[in-house]
């Protein structure tokens, strides 16, 4: 009975982790991005190719490689698994709707990177120093 | 050969990551997608393929190089090595095109770009963007995707975002030039009756399409139109010589015209969560004359109804399932199998990875109207046939 409390209160714990840790993804934009605030389904058309504006400003999105802020990302906002999302953008390129955009390797190259080229716009890591990028708040 | 090499430069591009890293450094970046099919079948042969024994005859290699250099232009090539039984084996250029987007509500591509019709035309050759082994082939016949693919001119695109209540509307108007090659999938019954379009057959297109993406998220309902002028190109009538009467062979020249038509195409596609459901309705009537010299002119007919519905389902992030059923009729032709085809589809997908899938398919197919080969089939077609593809498909 005690291991079942145990491993009971483990998974509680575990859960709960998993729920917060959601919540660790932010939305980063260069501060010439004119909106503040952006709603998931314009940031869902902005990451998959649907659209490129935001607020009346050009955006164009920044992805991460990996790592769990990309998991995240992907699956708050998105709805697709890293795999499942790349492929959709291989079909915009394969049939001459877009290209791939950029995929940097940590959450600090999406920082510096944002930070340097109007108009784009990443996510990262909440714990990740964001200097230099605004954040947008999803609503 | 070209088979080998096709598959070979796939797999080399694929193989060079650094070199891909410093182009994209240029804002240039190179992708590609490679598949290999197995066709078998219990009765007919089928896509010009020895499919009842078995043919591994279905292959493709895409490589695709595009730059974009400036943020609102993109530049991009991409060819292709397609062989399916006897069509293609050769690698061609599929699309090549600049593309200025101005804003979301409109740009603009030119050059040989593809068409946008119906639900699936644009992407029906991207095999690694669908669960399906075969796409529905009343709509989307595989011996003439390459003709219907693409076009030479342009097409103007934008998005034009209502309020929530309202959705949005993408649009889509194209026009140009485009050809059927000589050895496409519509002329196959003509070639086996000795009569031979040595151009192919092409000439002015143009078209519109416009997809609704309603308020209920994840429906979405369209339709498009294609529109082709008059087509007119020279014609061949091979009668083979008879050695009994002393006579040769003869080929006379002729004309074969297709007279104006249009392509109405209406679609609507739902997704939710794990679950795509779809369905597109297609109408293809068209005639017009053949004229040999010396000989009256003979008319030739179609009027084809073709339809499907379908149904995909995300069992996990790897796997995927789905079905459909396609049906096409010609009403000008009497009632019998060579009048229909109904063909239902059980589909499964599994991704590996990201850049590694295989897929497997059965289909059940009644109905004689669908790519066959008489010279494949010498004692006549089976009304009914089963046919199983398996597939294995890279990209990157």
């Amino acid at each position: 009975m005690k291991k079942f409390l145990n491993a009971f209160l483990l998974a509680a714990l575990a859960s709960i982790f998993v729920v917060q840790a959601k919540a660790q993804v932010i939305v980063i934009a260069n501060p010439g991005v004119k909106t503040s605030e952006v709603s998931k389904s314009d940031l869902k058309d902005v990451f998959t190719g649907a659209s490129t504006s935001l607020g009346g400003s050009s955006v164009v999105p920044i992805l991460l490689k990996a790592g769990t802020a990309n998991e995240e990302f992907l699956q708050a906002y998105i709805g697709k698994n890293d795999a499942a999302y790349r492929a959709g953008w291989r079909s915009l390129v394969f049939s001459g709707q877009a290209t791939m955009p950029k995929s940097l390797d940590g959450d600090a190259a999406v920082v510096e990177f944002v930070a340097h080229n109007a108009g784009t716009i990443g996510y990262i890591g909440k714990a990740t120093p964001h200097d230099g990028v605004k954040v947008l708040a999803v609503k | 050969m070209k088979r080998f090499v096709a598959i070979l430069a796939v797999s080399l591009a694929g193989a060079l990551p650094a070199v891909s890293q410093s182009l994209e450094d240029l804002n240039i970046q190179i992708h590609g997608y490679a598949t290999q099919g197995f066709l078998y079948t219990t009765q007919n042969n089928i896509f010009t393929t020895a499919s009842s024994n078995g043919s591994p005859a279905w292959t493709e290699a895409v490589v695709n190089v595009s730059s974009q250099p400036i943020p609102k232009l993109r530049v991009a090539v991409q060819a292709r090595y397609f062989l399916l039984g006897n069509y293609g084996n050769a690698i061609t250029l599929d699309w090549a095109s600049a593309d200025y987007k101005a804003n979301d509500e409109f740009g603009v591509r030119f050059g040989k770009v593809k068409t946008p019709s119906g639900l699936f035309n644009e992407i029906q050759d991207i095999d690694p963007s669908y669960i399906w082994s075969l796409l529905p082939q009343s709509v989307y016949p595989i011996g003439s995707r390459n003709s219907n693919l693409s076009h030479y001119g342009g097409v103007v695109y934008g998005t034009l975002k209502f309020d929530k209540k309202a959705g949005k509307l993408e649009y889509r108007g194209w026009a140009g030039e485009r050809e059927i090659g000589a050895d496409d999938g519509y002329w196959l019954n003509l070639r086996e009756e000795g009569l031979g379009l040595p151009n192919g057959l092409g000439g002015v297109v143009t078209g519109g399409a416009l997809k609704w993406r309603t308020p209920l998220p994840g429906l979405m309902i369209g339709a498009s139109d294609i529109k082709n002028n008059r087509w007119e190109g020279p014609m061949t009538d091979f009668i083979p010589g008879n050695i009994f009467k002393g006579t040769g062979d003869v080929t006379m020249m002729g004309t074969f015209t297709l007279n104006p038509l249009n392509v109405p195409q209406y679609f609507a596609q739902f997704e939710h969560d794990k679950l795509m459901v779809a369905a597109e309705y297609s109408r293809l009537d068209g005639q017009g004359p053949i004229q040999f010299p010396g000989l009256p002119a003979s008319q030739f007919k179609f009027d084809d109804r073709e339809k499907y519905a379908m149904a995909s389902y995300k069992v996990s992030n790897k796997l995927n399932a789905g079905a459909y059923c396609s049906q096409i009729f010609d009403h000008t032709i009497a009632l019998g199998p060579p009048r229909y085809s109904k063909d239902w589809a059980v589909s499964g997908r599994y991704d590996f990875g990201q850049f590694l899938y295989a897929k497997a398919e059965q289909h059940f197919i009644d109905g004689t109207k669908q790519d066959y080969d008489a010279d494949l089939n010498p004692n006549g077609l089976n009304p009914t046939t089963r046919l199983t593809i398996l597939k294995i498909g890279v990209n990157f």
